[in-house]
């Protein structure tokens, strides 16, 4: 073995806790930055990620049967432009009842229920050159009466049914039964579920809700105007009138970005704060490391070592453990990754999304990286000091350091193991400096994760407004509640009529449907107050895209939009709008917009900027009227209620009354109480990653105490010499970092907070999304006591184990010790 | 005269291999004794000072110290005993350099949870019995050996203990130095104090103690009380 394999041998066996404590960091930061990266690369554009591995579907093009037969719609597959297509599928629109499964529409218990039509496709198998369906649970139907239920790409709106769960189609004599045997994901959500091939066409016969669906892929299909055109080059290949419906991948991918597009921001501030920390703490302790080896490099220089063979040994030292632990980290990684990105799948309601390869390569090559940097700038400077003063410096602190504080402290009415504890930490300013650095930092962390945490939870209820609106009543046609059948994309900008098509019931009028609503919401006790509201498209001069825009009947200013500048609107011709929507057009708050609604003019004046991510920030609301002067209500019908209850009233027990006082035919009167699965993913993301930084900030603690008591060994064997308990010797030990932690966590709890003001924001602005003010001053007085614990909690925990070894210490051989 | 100390058949081994540091000693030391244990190096006197002051455990037999078993204490039981009944004092004074000097003498009875003003006035009182008050404020870096060896004593007497270890005491002083501390323990012994102390030098034993037990291999090899010189196995 050469010399310098030697030297790294014995340094490694003959500081094991060190290697270990180095081995642990590299372990815990390299796990955590797996996790963490492995997250913002599968957060970001999710829908476009699973879109290009499940080959979406550009379009979903559902056709009359009795007009296009499938020798002609199987022709289509080769037209100019049409790079793949799947089908011809036979599809049928049903009313079912199910035995059980998850609530009624009402959010009631479950039992028998009337369910929204489902759209329902024959395919033999899930695959296939367009729409990769991924199957998430069971097995594909294998034979008549089973049934694969979509999870709803983009929201998970589909209840959970229980496999096994039967459904029973209304309106055809036999009342065939299907059983669920299987759920899946299709990411532009082709149809609400699928049968054998064989039992749609049985479905499909004397329906009149059948049809044949085609799934295309393009070359040309990345805007609104491209699928127009892929839409009419199918449509020519197909006797007139043929098509019935489609379906745009845009809309979808609407659907999807304005569910998630809210938390990127957030996940990608927790993400990099929680990278820098690991890389920083990584760097103090390996520096520490080297510096703590600064006797013996001394020494290694006394027999003839050059500068070069300190800093290959010196750096091997540090490099050996780093290297085991990045590649256990990546182990670690993978596997934290497992439950949080399954959970991502069933959010971003894409098949499967993993660790990509580059990131497990990546990652620990980077942190190897620091550790080579941190082991490398010490040991060039150990390198060129000469052999005896690399061994003054390693031996003991500078004569005369922190002399005074001990005197200081001493007259502090404490017990003397405390007060010479919390002295100690002046005699080495440097190793303090990156002790209060590393628990700074997982304090801040801490401090940066709970304010995120209630951030998060307030940007969720921003968006659901679950306190203001515990309640809503929707009409078949606002698309609410039938959601799981997907008939209905006519609110979408991507598609230009009805998937599907409406069940054969007969439906109450507008009129009727409004009338019989209110009159249930004014007799139903618990109403505090409703507001009606109507949905629609506009378009905006400037702007390609639609703008979907929502006006309130009424006073709606309590519904709980939060207002980031401006107030809300306080009459027709005014509009409250969300910040992408000023970006897109160029306007201001104060500035006057031109609503195109149909051949119709509205203008209005931008009083308010909203938080408001549907539809990707390209919204309006305002004031049904706004619609009636301009005589623009046309495609606005009214068919949704904002309900408030009065304190104290159950909204479970007042969606489930008045659902039974409206019947189950038509309204369905809705719980805004779901929880949310994205917030439960961040929070459970943020609060592993915090843990794990904690983990490695503690870890540099350890590390700090060990080296102390290297250091100190001496002073130990003296102090108990003449009496200090074991005891008194934890105390002492766990003081040396115990000051430290306290001041860290002074300085945690507003770098926290400041962190959090200012990387929220320039994160969300980023992406082009507007905080209200609200959603960042999310610190309680209270909340900030507890959270300046945090570095002192991270201190303690780091000391203790090392300050039992030092209690441990053998006096006899501590008091021979140099 | 009362037993302060005995020891019976004291074993110590640090490793199962080889021979151990002590092999069977057996012996007894009377209150105000003045007891010098001599020897070579690798004899066991080092051992046998730290089997007698509870820092470390024995292999087998027992050592007790005004009547109680200090080989069966806990760790914290042996700190307490080291506080009220031992002082120690050390061939290189092992004083804290970050503590000034009469911080360094407070800090047994601190730890013992002496009050601050009744442990300072023990202090000065003992600085000032040793001829070192004048230097209360300074830190060890700044005194001669012997100074540092007195400061070392008064730590040692700070807790009124019964016993007094001293090893080498003498072994880092000029031979005038050395003579004062030497007289310095002749004092404290003349006082009441019992006096153990581990020296090389037969010319301090004989000057300083009035009991000499020489130790070799780990054995009592002569113990000048009952002048029964034992013969090596």
């Amino acid at each position: 073995m050469s010399a310098v394999g030697g030297a790294v041998r014995g340094g490694l066996t003959r500081k094991r806790v060190q290697t270990m404590v180095i081995g642990l960091v590299l372990l815990v930061s390299t796990g955590a930055s797996v996790l963490a990266v492995a997250l913002l690369v599968d957060s970001h554009s999710p829908f476009d990620h699973a879109f290009t591995a499940q080959r979406g579907a550009d379009l979903v093009v559902t056709s009359d049967p009795a007009k296009a037969s499938s020798a002609q719609l199987a022709a289509t597959r080769k037209l100019t432009g049409v790079t793949a297509a799947s089908g011809p599928f036979a599809t049928a629109t049903v009313e079912t009842k199910t035995n059980g499964g998850p609530a009624g529409p009402g959010g009631g218990p479950g039992g028998t229920q009337d369910l929204p039509p489902l759209t329902l496709a024959g395919r033999a198998s899930p695959g296939g050159p367009v729409d990769d369906v991924v199957l998430q649970s069971g097995h594909w139907p294998k034979a008549a009466g089973q049934l694969v239920l979509d999870l709803g790409g983009g929201g998970g709106e589909l209840p959970p049914f229980q496999l096994g769960t039967k459904f029973t189609v209304q309106g055809m004599p036999s009342h065939p039964v299907l059983t669920l045997v299987g759920t899946a994901v299709s990411v532009t959500s082709s149809a609400a579920g699928w049968v054998t091939p064989a039992e749609a066409a049985t479905l499909a016969s004397g329906n009149q809700t059948s049809g044949t669906q085609m799934l295309y892929r393009f070359a040309h299909a990345g805007n609104t105007a491209a699928i127009k055109a892929d839409t009419k080059t199918i449509a020519a290949a197909l006797p007139a009138g043929a098509i019935i419906g489609t379906q745009s991948w845009l809309a979808a991918d609407l659907a999807e970005t304005g569910n998630i597009s809210a938390f990127v921001p957030f996940l990608i501030a927790f993400g990099v704060i929680g990278l820098v920390m690991s890389a920083l703490i990584v760097a103090n302790v390996v520096s520490g490391a080297v510096v703590a080896g600064y006797r013996r490099i001394g020494i290694l220089k006394s027999i003839g070592f050059t500068p070069r063979q300190i800093v290959v040994a010196y750096t091997s030292q540090a490099a050996i453990p780093a290297v085991i632990g990045c590649l256990g980290g990546i182990v670690l990684g993978n596997l934290l990754a497992i439950p949080v990105l399954h959970n991502a799948e069933q959010i971003y309601g894409v098949g499967s999304l993993q660790v990509p390869v580059w990131v497990d390569v990546a990652v620990p090559a980077v942190l190897c990286a620091i550790v080579g940097l941190a082991a490398i700038l010490p040991a060039l400077r150990a390198g060129r000091l000469s052999a005896v003063q690399a061994i003054a410096i390693g031996r003991a602190p500078k004569t005369g350091r922190g002399y005074a504080a001990h005197r200081l402290f001493g007259r502090l009415a404490l017990p003397r193991p405390v007060t010479i504890g919390l002295a100690a930490p002046f005699a080495r300013p440097a190793r303090t400096t990156m002790t209060l650095v590393a628990i700074l930092l997982g304090a801040t962390a801490v401090t940066f994760a709970v304010g995120l945490s209630s951030s998060l939870n307030r940007v969720v209820e921003g968006l659901r407004r679950t306190e203001e609106v515990p309640v809503t009543v929707s009409l078949p046609s606002s698309g609410i509640g039938v959601n799981v059948g997907r008939i209905s994309i006519k609110h979408g900008p991507g598609g230009n009529s009805a998937a599907g098509q409406s069940p054969p019931v007969k439906q109450p009028s507008e009129a009727t449907a409004q009338r019989t609503i209110t009159a249930a919401l004014r007799a139903q006790p618990g109403t505090k107050r409703y507001v009606a509201q109507a949905d629609g498209s506009v378009t905006v001069a400037g702007l390609t895209q639609q703008v979907q825009l929502t006006a309130f009947q009424g006073n709606a200013s309590w519904t709980g939009y939060a207002l980031i500048t401006g107030h809300w609107y306080t009459g027709p011709g005014q509009a409250v709008v969300p910040t992408h929507f000023l970006t897109e057009t160029g306007k201001s708050v104060g500035d006057t917009v031109t609503l195109l609604v149909g051949d119709k003019q509205a203008k209005v004046r931008i009083v308010g900027e909203v938080f408001l991510t549907r539809n990707s920030g390209l919204y309006v609301l305002t004031d049904y009227q706004t619609l009636v002067n301009a005589d623009a209500t046309q495609g606005f019908p009214i068919d949704r209620y904002n309900v408030a209850l009065k304190p104290g009233v159950s909204a479970a027990d007042y969606t489930s009354s008045l659902q039974a006082r409206l019947g189950n035919a038509f309204y369905f009167v809705m719980q805004n109480n779901q929880a949310s699965d994205v917030i439960d993913l961040m929070i459970t993301l943020i609060g592993t990653l915090t843990l794990l930084l904690a983990i490695v900030a503690g870890l540099g603690v350890l590390n700090t105490i060990v080296l102390q008591t290297r250091e100190r060994v001496h002073d130990l064997g003296v102090f108990k010499a003449v009496g200090m308990t074991p005891g008194q010797t934890i105390v002492m030990a766990i003081c040396w970092v115990a000051g430290i932690g306290i001041v860290a966590s002074v300085m945690a709890v507003p770098l926290g907070m400041v962190v959090h003001g200012y990387v929220l924001p320039a994160m969300a602005h980023a992406v082009d999304l507007g905080l209200p003010a609200s959603f960042l001053n999310v610190y309680k007085p209270g909340e900030l006591v507890v959270l300046g614990l945090a570095g002192i909690v991270i201190a303690v925990a780091g000391a203790l184990l090392p300050a039992s070894w030092a209690a441990a210490t053998k006096t006899g051989a501590a008091l021979h010790a140099e | 005269m009362d037993t302060l100390v005995a020891i019976d058949n004291l074993t110590k081994r640090y490793s199962n291999t080889g021979r151990p540091a002590l092999d069977g000693v057996s012996l007894t030391v009377q209150t105000g004794e003045a007891v010098a244990i001599m020897g070579p190096s690798g004899s066991g006197k080092s051992t046998l000072l730290n089997l007698m002051a509870g820092l470390d455990r024995p292999t087998s037999g027992s050592v007790t110290v005004d009547g109680q078993r200090i080989d069966s204490l806990s760790e914290t039981g042996s700190a307490k005993f080291r506080r009220e009944q031992v002082g120690m004092i050390f061939q290189f004074f092992n004083l804290l350099d970050d503590l000034t000097v009469i911080d360094n003498v407070l800090l047994p009875a601190q730890l013992a949870g002496l009050g601050r003003a009744a442990a300072k006035a023990r202090a000065e009182e003992l600085l000032i019995a040793l001829r070192i008050e004048r230097h209360k404020n300074a830190y060890p870096g700044r005194l001669s050996g012997g100074e540092r060896q007195r400061v070392a004593i008064a730590r040692a007497l700070v807790n009124r203990p019964r016993l007094l270890l001293a090893d080498e005491p003498t072994g880092a002083l000029d031979t005038a130095t050395g003579e004062e501390i030497g007289q310095l323990l002749l004092d404290l012994n003349s006082s009441g104090l019992t006096l153990l102390l581990v020296t090389h030098n037969p010319d301090l034993a004989a000057k300083y103690a009035t009991r000499t037990i020489e130790l070799s291999d780990g054995q009592v090899f002569r113990d000048s009380s009952d002048s029964i010189t034992q013969v090596r196995r």
